[in-house]
């Protein structure tokens, strides 16, 4: 079992649209992947049948050779997929570190009291919010936010992340420091999936890129190589650049 | 078997009329009325006493009561509604609300009839003359209210689908985010499209008055009933509310003909329960 | 305050409420009857619809029949018994309406509860009617006022300790996520279709014995008495007046609320309801989240 995560000829319509068509690709544990590709190419599609938020419509998805494919979300975080989502999503009437805390009580492991409020405050801390844990999440600045959004991703112990479009919106001083977090993940062995359009942070962190246009893979590869090729760059900027 | 498919159908209009009125107000203005039945039921009170005590013939009481039920929706969204509307920090918050507010309406509309007319049956005689239909008798009042109910509801729908007006209320409905990029007023659209609905919940009072006896505290079953066709229909569908409306009119009669008329409610339950099962979004829901 | 000296300070209040009926004269027995039977329903109606935002309409459908079950039954088995088959059939039907429901969104939760009381007393009525051919049945049970509000109290006692359990548990850290965002909470591993079942259901089985317990109080029960939509109403004002949200929220709302119902069905029998639906619409302009979360805005904002 060499793959984290093993994706074949996964489909999914809306209506006549088709949205993903017979894309397939795998990610070896440890390794920080990009999935790019223009607005609408189905990237976000994609994520949400990793993670069981959307059914497919055929293919499979396996994560540590186990097929998830048919799995509620719930189960999927359970069996150590977690997520972020593109437009940051903390809950409101819980604060700062009960958001952490439902992760960590309800993700791969069941951790609950002394020992569940220490580990959030760990997970806090590895996101730079250490000792804010008792904070009203509304009053949490942007980029605050989405540290928040890694955190209870990553109170669950996952596996595999997948991070929808983690690093959009954020200055370039911040993107910094989100780039550095990645990396850090990446140092612990954890295994991420990135959608993301910011080139430079793809650049830096992911060794491999997997390029979708119009719901299927158009290329695969070692990250600077992939960006070069004349197909992938007609698909984002049109035929004038190619 | 005829009679009951005319008197299903007659049924199943006005309930097609009642879905068409707060799908309205549901689908454009957002708001989930509870109180909608108890403005039929006020509207039924009022055409009694118009043709009990002034003589007035229901049919001249819709030009009364059907502006006059477009005025009182409007001065209720304007006080009740549009505060809501402006602090609801999102749809569902204002779902939330909405439904609270007009659970209370409900209450205070049914306080009010029943000061005024008590509990009991209330019912007047008005064209009960049989009319030959295809070999059935049918009550003159019964055919008429046919003839109503189709004429309102082609009219709404042609307004809906015909005209300017329609066209910026629909495109409401579908995306109220960017309505207000086009250069619509959303809130004037809102309160419009609530307002239509009350016209229409005092037309099927009117409507329904004709032919049945009904009580202050009968408010409460139209609306349920509207309430499933709306969503047996798909939500914000004005001709899915009529298939549905139909349909459910027919079952209900059958079963008040041929199993009782106490299992009516029941078996419109079951109805709503079969299809929530089998398509959650509605006969003409979208996946 | 310590948890222990709250729990020590809550029991000796429940002992005073206990003693009280040996002093006081029957009347205010039976009002502090019917106010422990409210605070019943408003707290365990906020267990679930509370946190969920889920809202009930449902209440009175519980509570009838629980208060029919004993009805029918009271001469048939052992008192015990009677509740457990109460609480046995309030069980199922929460399950059943949670099941075809819960799985969907909220609204569709809310028509159907909406109508499910009428639902259920039409059914009822047709059985009586059709199948046992009794319209209207009698409840003898050898208690009087206060036997039934001791009942009532444990109960109410009871009711209180699961929420507060709840609210300190996984479960009610679940909940509360269900409400902001199911999606958010289901990524986290929540399994949102099974919790908001779970605590449909307890809260539901809980009416049910409200209804059960309070059954023979009326002697005489047919289905108009018991599925009176006025319950599901007052239930829900009483419950956002406190603060769905809170533990002590639906106490608060349901004690000031209950005397003045009490007050005004007497004073004013027929504006009774327009009374309650002003009232009930105030409430929700005033005070959205209850009176517990305004008094704490109102301290921060001296504060500040």
């Amino acid at each position: 079992m060499s793959a984290q995560l093993e994706i074949s000829n996964l489909n999914k319509r809306f209506g006549g649209l088709v949205a993903v068509n017979d894309v397939s690709f795998t990610l070896r544990p440890g390794e920080v992947v990009g999935l790019l590709g223009p607005n609408g190419s189905g990237k976000t599609t994609v994520m949400n049948m990793i993670s069981g938020a959307l059914p497919s419509d055929g293919g499979q998805v396996r994560v540590g050779g186990v097929d998830i494919t048919r799995m509620k979300p719930h189960r999927v975080a359970k069996h150590g997929v977690a997520r972020t989502f593109q437009l940051v999503r903390p809950l409101p009437t819980l604060s700062v570190a009960e958001n952490v805390l439902l992760s960590l009580a309800f993700g791969r492991k069941r951790h609950w009291g002394r020992e569940a409020r220490d580990l959030a405050e760990e997970k806090l801390a590895f996101v730079g919010l250490a000792g804010r844990g008792e904070e009203q999440v509304g009053n949490l600045t942007y980029i605050d936010q989405k540290r928040l959004e890694m955190a209870r991703a990553l109170a669950s112990e996952p596996e595999l992340l997948l991070l929808d479009e983690w690093l959009a919106g954020l200055n370039p001083s911040e993107l910094r420091i989100g780039i550095d977090l990645v990396q850090h993940l990446q140092g612990q062995g954890m295994t991420v999936l990135l959608v993301e359009h910011i080139m430079e942070a793809v650049r830096a962190l992911c060794s491999r890129c997997i390029v979708m246009s119009a719901g299927e893979v158009i290329a695969e590869g070692e990250s600077g190589e992939v960006l070069q090729r004349p197909a992938v760059i007609k698909a984002y900027l049109g035929d004038d650049h190619a | 078997m005829l009679e009951h498919v005319i008197n299903g159908l007659v049924l199943g209009g006005t309930y097609a009329l009642v879905a068409m009125g707060l799908t309205i107000q549901y689908g454009i203005a957002r708001i989930m009325n509870l109180s909608f039945g108890d403005t039929i039921i006020a509207a039924c009170f009022a055409t009694y006493v118009l043709f009990s005590s002034f003589a007035i013939s229901p049919v001249l009481a819709l030009l009364i009561l059907v502006p006059a039920g477009y005025a009182f929706s409007l001065v209720i969204y304007r006080v009740i509604m549009r505060p809501l509307v402006a602090r609801a920090p999102d749809e569902g918050a204002l779902e939330v609300d909405s439904i609270l507010v007009t659970f209370g309406l409900l209450f205070v509309i049914q306080g009010v009839l029943l000061i005024f007319f008590g509990g009991g049956y209330t019912s007047y005689s008005f064209l009960n003359t049989p009319v030959n239909v295809l070999g059935t008798v049918v009550a003159g009042n019964r055919l008429l209210a046919v003839v109503l109910s189709l004429l309102i509801g082609l009219s709404l729908i042609v307004i809906l689908y015909r005209t300017r007006w329609g066209m910026i209320l629909r495109a409401v409905a579908l995306s109220p985010q960017n309505a207000p990029l086009f250069g619509i007023d959303t809130d004037r659209a809102a309160r419009t499209a609530f307002a239509i609905g009350g016209a229409m919940a005092a037309t099927v009072g009117v409507v329904v008055s004709m032919f049945q006896t009904f009580t202050a505290t009968a408010g409460v079953v139209f609306t349920m009933k509207a309430l499933i066709v709306v969503i047996l229909g798909g939500k914000g569908s004005v001709l899915g509310a009529v298939v549905a409306g139909l349909l459910l009119g027919l079952v209900e009669t059958f079963v008040a003909a041929y199993i009782d008329p106490g299992l009516t409610l029941a078996a419109v339950y079951g109805v709503f329960l079969l299809l929530l099962l089998v398509r959650p979004n509605g006969i003409f829901g979208k996946a | 305050m310590k948890v222990q000296t709250a729990f020590a300070l809550a029991a000796a209040v429940l002992v005073v409420l206990a003693l009280a009926p040996l002093f006081i004269p029957d009347y205010w027995t039976g009002v502090l009857l019917g106010m422990t039977g409210y605070v019943t329903l408003a707290t365990a109606w906020a267990l679930f619809s509370g946190p969920t935002r889920y809202v009930s309409l449902a209440t009175v459908a519980f509570f009838g029949v629980g208060a029919y079950t004993v009805a029918v039954l009271n001469e048939a088995m052992p008192y015990p018994m009677v509740l457990l088959c109460a609480a046995g059939i309030g069980m199922a039907l929460a399950l059943v309406v949670g099941l075809s429901t819960l799985r969907l969104a909220g609204v569709y939760f809310v028509i159907f509860t909406f109508g499910l009381a009428e639902l259920v007393r039409q059914v009822v009525s047709w059985w009586e009617v059709n199948v046992t051919y009794t319209m209207g049945r009698y409840v003898f049970l050898p208690f009087e006022g206060r036997h039934i509000y001791w009942q009532l109290l444990a109960l109410a006692a009871v009711t209180l300790l699961i929420s507060w359990a709840i609210g300190r548990s996984r479960l009610g850290l679940a909940l509360k996520a269900v409400g902001d965002d199911e999606t958010v909470a289901a990524h986290a591993g929540v399994d949102v279709t099974r919790i908001k079942l779970l605590l449909f259901v307890i809260s539901a089985t809980i009416i049910t014995l409200v209804g059960a317990i309070q059954a023979p109080r009326w002697t005489y029960i047919e289905p108009s008495i018991v599925f009176n939509p006025t319950v599901s109403f007052m239930t829900l004002i009483m419950a956002l007046l406190g603060g769905a949200m809170r533990l002590w929220g639906p106490l608060v709302g349901a004690v000031p609320l209950f005397l003045l119902f009490e007050w005004l069905s007497v004073s004013f029998p027929d504006h009774f309801s327009i009374i309650l639906g002003l009232l009930f619409i105030l409430i929700v302009f005033v005070m959205p989240n209850g009176v517990l979360a305004k008094l704490e805005d109102l301290r921060k904002g001296g504060r500040a």
